[in-house]
């Protein structure tokens, strides 16, 4: 199932009399982008302070081509700042979640380096690693344009997940 | 430098393409090419013992502007074999690039166009060459020579004094055919994880030799996005606009020439990057069949899906090609 969500869109229906059994893990997948912001703040308003979920905020470090750096020095610090940058979002967001109610135990976060052709791909691969339930990820919006010359990580999110449930938070 | 390369064994070497040396001349001879503006006419650069002769920078035209000199790249003569090479140094700029009005940070990776001369090897679609580190392990690339035009210039010049429904039933069957080559070309860098990077017409050249069409200038790199290759696949249906068309079908130039269909074409028969392009030439040339109409609608602005990938624009490609005789009424 696919929620596209731009308000409180919680729909009880055939999942409700699954409840008891329902996969109660939720991963958002994360980057630094205010769309981003808005989907670890959707989650944290819509179920903090409800018992029984976990939450993972994970962010992907996509691995630069080596030819972005001319030389190794370049890419180590880089490696560096983005590493150091990532940390501080990834506090940021779980001190969102248990600001809002989440107990501090059922908030992790997660950053991991990975060779990325399709953001999508990595993002979906970690979801089935970790067996989440639900996965969350921010819509940024793109243009028609944008989407056909760079593609939409959302919207590839959306086509292809299997086996869980995605809200595309606007 | 190496013994092999005295003054006088290399004023041996180079006496068929300098005839009128000066009495006492002393080649300057380069071993690191990193400053490649010091690098000049009838300098040498040995490069893995290799002495090459430089004749001239290379020069690049693009959508009618005049030619930009790249300093950076040199006609060269090998002269152990006496055979013309095009010498690319390394030059490492970053820029923004704007398409659309979209803007996304570019690169140029010689490691990558020498990973892909290394991957391409002899295939009948590309340049050909190899790359070789200098004195400072810069990666210079030495690539064949490929005598003759860009495709562009290549339907330029078959288009003149002929109609659009003529070049379309005489000659785009051709033309369609070495454009499923590069497709082809560009599905094996794709599989093996690369993206050309700057898909366009002008870095097609029309092979006179071998009659091929062969892609040039692998150079290009920026940070993708979702799709890795959907920049690919963007320049690949301009290409493909543009043979189909004979030319850019522009809109400023439909409505000159007073075409009754200019009025009824909208916003969605454009190409979805360059609004003036038209991408529904069906309107323009009733007789396109709607199987290659259809192709060219994935690059409109009316689209609602695009190529993912290759394999997708390659079987519609094929498919038109299967029922496309050549012939009015062949389809």
């Amino acid at each position: 199932m696919t929620l596209t969500s731009s308000g409180p869109v919680l729909q009880a229906g055939r999942e409700e009399y699954e409840m008891n059994n329902v996969n109660r893990n939720i991963l958002i997948a994360a980057d630094e982008s205010d769309n981003s912001r808005r989907a670890v703040r959707y989650v944290a308003d819509l179920l903090g302070g409800v018992k029984g979920f976990k939450v993972t905020v994970l962010h992907i470090i996509r691995e630069p081509e080596e030819d972005f750096f001319p030389a190794e020095a370049e890419k180590e610090k880089w490696y560096e700042d983005y590493g150091r940058k990532a940390d501080q979002m990834l506090e940021e967001y779980r001190r969102m979640l248990v600001d809002a109610g989440f107990d501090s135990g059922d908030v992790s976060t997660r950053s991991t380096v990975r060779y990325c052709p399709s953001m999508a791909e990595c993002i979906l691969a970690e979801r089935d690693n970790l067996e989440y339930g639900t996965l969350v990820v921010g819509r940024k919006g793109l243009s028609h344009k944008e989407e056909f010359l760079f593609g939409s990580v959302s919207g590839k999110i959306v086509r292809t997940a299997r086996n869980c449930t995605v809200w595309v938070v606007e | 430098m190496s013994e092999d390369f005295s003054q006088e064994s290399l004023h041996k070497l180079a006496l068929p393409w300098l005839t009128s040396q000066r009495p006492g001349h002393r080649f300057n001879i380069f071993t690191d090419t990193g400053d490649f503006y010091r690098i000049e006419y009838g300098d040498i650069v040995i490069l893995n013992n290799v002495p090459y002769l430089v004749r001239h920078n290379a020069k690049e035209g693009r959508f009618g502007l005049d030619d930009e000199v790249k300093f950076w790249v040199k006609r060269a003569i090998d002269l152990n074999t006496g055979k013309t090479k095009v010498i690319k140094l390394v030059f490492y700029e970053k820029f923004l690039a704007r398409v659309g009005g979209i803007e996304f940070e570019c690169f140029r990776s010689p490691r990558k166009e020498a990973r892909i001369l290394n991957l391409v090897g002899d295939h009948a679609n590309f340049m050909h060459g190899f790359s070789v580190p200098d004195d400072k392990d810069n990666i210079v690339r030495i690539i064949d020579l490929i005598y003759g035009k860009t495709l562009a210039d290549h339907v330029r010049d078959m288009a003149s004094g002929i109609d659009h429904e003529t070049y379309f039933y005489r000659h785009f069957p051709e033309i369609l055919g070495n454009f499923i080559e590069c497709v082809e070309a560009i599905r094996f860098l794709h599989e093996h994880g690369e993206k050309h990077g700057d898909v366009r017409r002008d870095h097609i050249l029309a092979d006179r030799d071998t009659g091929r069409c062969r892609w040039i200038d692998f150079d290009y790199n920026f940070r993708h996005r979702e799709n890795m290759y959907g920049y690919d696949m963007f320049g690949l249906g301009n290409v493909f606009m543009y043979l189909a068309g004979m030319g850019d079908v522009l809109i400023a130039d439909i409505k000159k020439a007073n075409i009754p269909a200019a009025s009824e074409l909208s916003d969605e028969d454009m190409n979805i990057v360059f609004n003036n392009r038209v991408a529904n030439l069906k309107k323009i040339y009733p007789y396109i069949p709607e199987s290659l109409n259809r192709i060219l609608m994935h690059f409109s602005r009316g689209a609602n899906i695009f190529y993912d990938n290759t394999i997708q624009l390659l079987d519609d490609l094929n498919e038109f090609r299967s029922g496309f005789t050549g012939r009015p009424g062949g389809i």
